[in-house]
């Protein structure tokens, strides 16, 4: 079985749970295989969290669940040395960072110390605490949601920390039919609690250390730089896609190439992932604001004027 | 990705290009001002170039530029090389004498030193300017154009002559357009700087360049549609006049002929009018030693003689048996009196004294003692008729016995270059009488790529010998290069001849039974040959192109009825000429032999080849403008024989995206391949161009070149491009 099939049984499983939705567990499945995280960002009841679990449940990972709320401690996040009078040691007890698939909800609810945390959990994959540094185990994939409505009592995440979530996603509605198909579906039971795992956890670790075998010509380079490289000179732009933002654009490529089953990246690939993986990385100025101009469609406006390499670059 | 504007290289060049540019805007300057030390000022511009190139600071390079000012002129007004007390204080009071001058606006007593300054300040804001065109603004168009207009205009007004400048001007300037257009390009299209895709613009460029500089300079060039207007406009204000010796004069009969040459706007003012039964010569005099510049006549030769109204005159041409009586009407003041060939005696109303000087064979009338302007006049005369048989029996030995009066006719300066007389030598090879070796020198103009022009026409300078530079360098002329020349190519073979000025037929305006009325101009002002042949006298020769004085002469061979080898008289000159051309065919090398049969058939068939071109252009753009009509036929034989290689197949398909494009499917700049196949499928309802596409990515972007099997994919490339040509 290759991994293009492997892939689509994890996709499939989760579509039993989340309906219409494919795209967005496919996306969830690239920042899974690239080492990156996600951050989700939705109003409520849209089934972030289903799909994050049904995520987990299909890979047979460990699933982790952390509510962050204005109280939260960074110790409620990557756990705390506690004293034992009885053997007279402290005994560190993992906090819920330490587990595979880590659903991170509201993250922009709690404060700024607690919020690195977990970011510098991420970026590390590896907590320090009282000068011992632990593993997390692997795969570790965090994926953050934040509600953009409510404004009232957030901390927005800073734009240095936006940088560590590999693709911003929104889930948005379904659509009628797809509603009713939901409805219908949560009549008779939950349908989370009947799901499988179709593929192991090392078989994960494979597939992730096989993203790094997919291609990625010289043409293709030059293209995402020429990509990141234009969102830098945009007149709308205040701060552009930082370097890390074109390796993550790469990497990302590699990954979903991977899932649609090619050993080489392709300008399809970068452009489909270019509007996910910039989201986030790209600050507007004031002027875009007042002309009504989003990001999304700077990215667009990027894409539809980056001129796409069509021949081998020649005389290297 | 790096701007090419980072590559020190290439912008090096760019900066040496402008460096060659200014120096032609500082030349015409420099020797219109009689400005010396051309090469100090030519270092500061470099100078400054350098400095500007390698973005000196503004601090560092500004001192040292006024230094360079303040030892320049410390160098070139007072000759110190160093700042000695002496020189700054020469400085001191220079500045400050020039500075209250300004204050009190004495602008008349500021020096020499202070406006050498002041032209320094031009030139730095000249780099400046042009280091900001070049180095931020990528543009030089402008700057282009007003050096070519400058030039122009200096050619046109002054004594400069930009003609090789003007020439470097396009060269260069088409280079650094051709270079700033790239560097605007590949910025807009965010090209890296790579060598290979620089030299995949720049070597076209030059090569066009020069194929265009060496096709032009090769071109004939065609006359000015309109006269030089600086003659125009002094000889419209009165200032020119016949033989002012200047570069250029109006035609005209002038008196002093000692510096030949220069060019010569038309002026039809009428001279007089003349009724004769045909078109005469009308002689005036002649002149008998050249100087290398122009002709001269020798004081106190010969001897005058008087002669009466209707009194027979000697004019050294027997006048011929048909007796004729001419009207000549004065239309303007001319103070000699014009003869034609044959003329037996004059009568003038006033009755004057005719006094003939054998010297210069010139006419003047007196009447009590002073000079008179003759108004009208009759003259008798017959044209002079040559036996053609004693013309054969010229023989260069009865040269060598004819008196000392004849010296003067055989005169040559010593500088005559010795090619000249080689020449003469080389012309009259075949000839064995000394009426042929006349005739093969008055035809030698006529075969041998002469031209005849009035403009454009050289002054003979110090070092050069007037008949030499026509014969040799420029080939160009009108009456007096030609006739000028025959003279010295005579007498360098011993055979007297003299130069003969006057007028030539002119106009026929009117015509009343046997006499026809001509009118003749400034206009037809000429000058002509007459050589000596022995045993025969003198006679007229006519070597400019397209004048018919020769012909005039009636070889009237009914005289001698006895010679038993009579031709057809209208035959002579053509059965001499063909003898002639064999010669120049010896003497000409074959290479210059083609280029000349080549210019030669492009001048007689100009409008052929113009007309051949034009239509060939519009096949070609037609062809072109229709190309994907046809291209897919060829292509398709083409891909045919080429083999099965996977570069083929990378060949064939961007071949294919071409003619999508021709088709009128645009790709836009920022879709992707599959993308745009997607909607080519959806557009033809087919398949293949996702199939094709896909093993294209599959080549391009996954390095996997072995897998693709051309020869499957060929029908369907084939079928798709076969589409395109509908």
């Amino acid at each position: 079985m290759n991994a293009k099939e492997r892939l689509e049984k994890v996709i499939d499983n989760i579509e039993k749970v989340i309906i219409g939705k494919r795209d967005i567990a496919e996306l969830s499945i690239v920042a899974m295989l690239s080492h990156g995280h996600v951050l989700l960002e939705d109003v409520p009841g849209v089934g972030k969290t289903m799909l994050v679990r049904a995520l987990a449940k299909s890979v047979g990972a460990d699933f982790k669940r952390i509510q962050f709320t204005p109280d939260l401690l960074p110790s409620d996040v990557i756990g705390v040395s506690i004293y034992n009078p009885k053997d007279m040691e402290f005994h560190f007890r993992p906090g819920p960072i330490m587990g595979n698939i880590i659903l991170a909800d509201e993250i922009n609810r709690t404060s700024p110390k607690t919020q690195s945390s977990l970011l510098e959990a991420m970026e590390e994959a590896s907590v320090t605490i009282d000068g011992v540094t632990m593993q997390i185990p692997k795969p570790f994939f965090v994926m953050a949601t934040q509600n953009p409505i409510e404004y009232e009592g957030t901390y927005p995440l800073p734009e240095a920390q936006l940088d560590r979530f590999l693709l911003k996603i929104k889930m948005g509605y379904p659509s009628s039919k797809e509603e009713m198909e939901v409805l219908s579906r949560a009549q008779v039971a939950a349908p989370i609690e009947d799901l499988t795992s179709v593929i192991s956890l090392e078989e994960l670790l494979e597939l992730q250390a096989q993203v790094r075998t997919i291609k990625v010509d010289e043409t293709i380079r030059s293209y995402i730089v020429d990509l990141s490289r234009q969102t830098r000179q945009d007149a709308y732009v205040y701060l552009g896609v930082s370097p890390r933002g074109s390796i993550a654009l790469m990497k990302a490529s590699q990954a979903y190439a991977l899932l649609k089953g090619r050993d080489y990246v392709t300008p399809d690939d970068v452009q489909y992932l270019a509007k996910f993986v910039f989201g986030h990385r790209i600050m507007l100025r004031s002027e875009a604001r007042y002309d009504g101009i989003t990001v999304e469609e700077i990215t667009e406006r990027i894409l539809a004027k980056t001129h796409v390499p069509v021949k081998r670059l020649v005389g290297k | 990705m790096t701007s090419i504007r980072k590559n020190k290289f290439f912008m090096a060049i760019l900066y040496i290009l402008v460096f060659f540019m200014l120096a032609e805007w500082l030349t015409p300057v420099i020797v219109l001002t009689e400005t010396g030390h051309q090469a100090l000022f030519l270092i500061f511009i470099a100078g400054g170039l350098l400095m500007a190139f390698l973005r000196v600071p503004w601090w560092f390079s500004g001192p040292i530029k006024v230094l360079y000012i303040l030892w320049f002129v410390i160098y070139v007004y007072t000759g110190n090389v160093f700042f000695t007390g002496e020189a700054i204080q020469f400085l001191q009071s220079n500045i400050s004498m020039n500075f209250s001058a300004l204050i009190s606006q004495n602008w008349e007593q500021t020096t020499d030193v202070f406006r050498t300054m002041l032209f320094f300040v031009l030139l730095w804001m000249a780099i400046y300017l042009i280091h900001y065109w070049v180095s931020f603004r990528s543009s030089i168009f402008l700057f282009y154009v007003l050096t070519v207009v400058f030039i122009a205009v200096l050619d046109t007004f002054s004594p400069y002559s930009g003609e090789t400048a003007i020439v470097r001007i396009m060269i260069i300037g088409l280079l650094l357009a051709g270079l700033l257009y790239l560097v605007r390009w590949m910025e807009s299209h965010q090209i890296s700087e790579h060598a290979d895709k620089v030299a995949l613009f720049a070597v076209p460029l030059i090569l066009g360049i020069a194929v265009s500089t060496a096709f032009a300079l090769y071109l004939p060039k065609s006359e000015p549609i309109w006269p030089d207007p600086v003659p125009f406009i002094t000889s419209f204000s009165g200032q020119g006049g016949p033989g002012s010796g200047g570069n250029v004069g109006r035609i005209g009969y002038g008196v002093d002929d000692s510096r030949l040459g220069g060019s010569f706007i038309g002026d039809d003012t009428p001279v007089f009018r003349a009724e004769v039964s045909t078109g005469q010569y009308w002689k005036v005099e002649s002149k008998d030693t050249y100087t290398t510049k122009g002709w001269e006549l020798i004081e106190n030769v010969g001897e005058s003689v008087v002669y009466r109204n209707n009194e027979t005159v000697d004019t050294e041409f027997v006048s011929g048996e048909e007796v004729e009586t001419t009207v000549v009407s004065m239309e303007q003041e001319f103070p000699f009196v014009l003869y034609p060939y044959g003329t037996e005696s004059f009568s003038m109303e006033e009755s004057p004294d005719y006094q003939y000087s054998s010297a210069d064979q010139r006419f003047e009338t007196y009447q009590n003692g002073e000079e008179l302007e003759p108004e009208e006049y009759e003259v008798s005369f017959g044209e002079p008729s040559y036996s053609l048989k004693t013309l054969r029996e010229t023989s260069g030995e009865a040269l060598e016995e004819l008196p000392i009066e004849f010296d003067r006719y055989v005169q040559l300066p010593d500088e005559l270059p010795e090619r000249v007389r080689d020449l003469a030598i080389e012309i009259t090879a075949n000839s064995e009488t000394v009426y042929d070796q006349a005739l093969a020198i008055e035809s030698y103009f006529n075969t041998s790529g002469f031209t005849y022009s009035q403009t454009d026409i050289p002054v003979p300078k110090e070092d050069e010998d007037y008949v030499d530079q026509f014969l040799f360098d420029t080939k160009r002329g009108y009456c007096d290069n030609f006739s000028t020349s025959m003279v010295v190519l005579l007498r360098s073979l011993d055979i007297p001849a003299r130069w003969v000025k006057g007028f030539n037929e002119g106009e026929l305006i009117d015509s009343q039974g046997e006499t026809d009325v001509y009118e003749i101009t400034n206009n037809n002002a000429h000058s002509w040959v007459e050589a000596y042949m022995p045993g025969v006298g003198w006679m007229l020769f006519e070597p400019t192109i397209g004048f018919t004085g020769s012909s005039s002469i009636d070889f009237d061979l009914e005289l001698d009825p006895t010679d038993p080898e009579q031709p057809d008289p209208q035959e002579r000159p053509e059965t001499q000429k063909p003898a002639n051309a064999e010669d120049e065919e010896v003497v000409i090398s074959s290479q210059s032999a083609f280029w000349n049969r080549l210019t030669e058939f492009i001048a007689s068939n100009r409008w052929k080849l113009i007309w051949a071109i034009v239509a060939m252009g519009v096949v070609v753009a037609i062809l072109f403008k229709i190309r994907h009509r046809w291209m897919p036929k060829f292509l398709i034989s083409y891909y045919r024989m080429r083999g099965q290689e996977p570069v083929q197949f990378e060949k064939a398909y961007l071949r294919l995206l071409k003619q999508l494009e021709l088709y009128g499917i645009q790709r836009k700049s920022g879709q992707t391949l599959k993308s745009y196949a997607t909607y080519i499928d959806s557009f033809f309802g087919t398949r293949e161009m996702s199939e094709l596409t896909a093993a294209y990515e599959r080549m391009i972007y996954g390095g996997d070149a072995e897998s693709i099997d051309w020869h499957e994919l060929k029908e369907s490339w084939e079928n798709l491009i076969n589409r395109t040509s509908g």
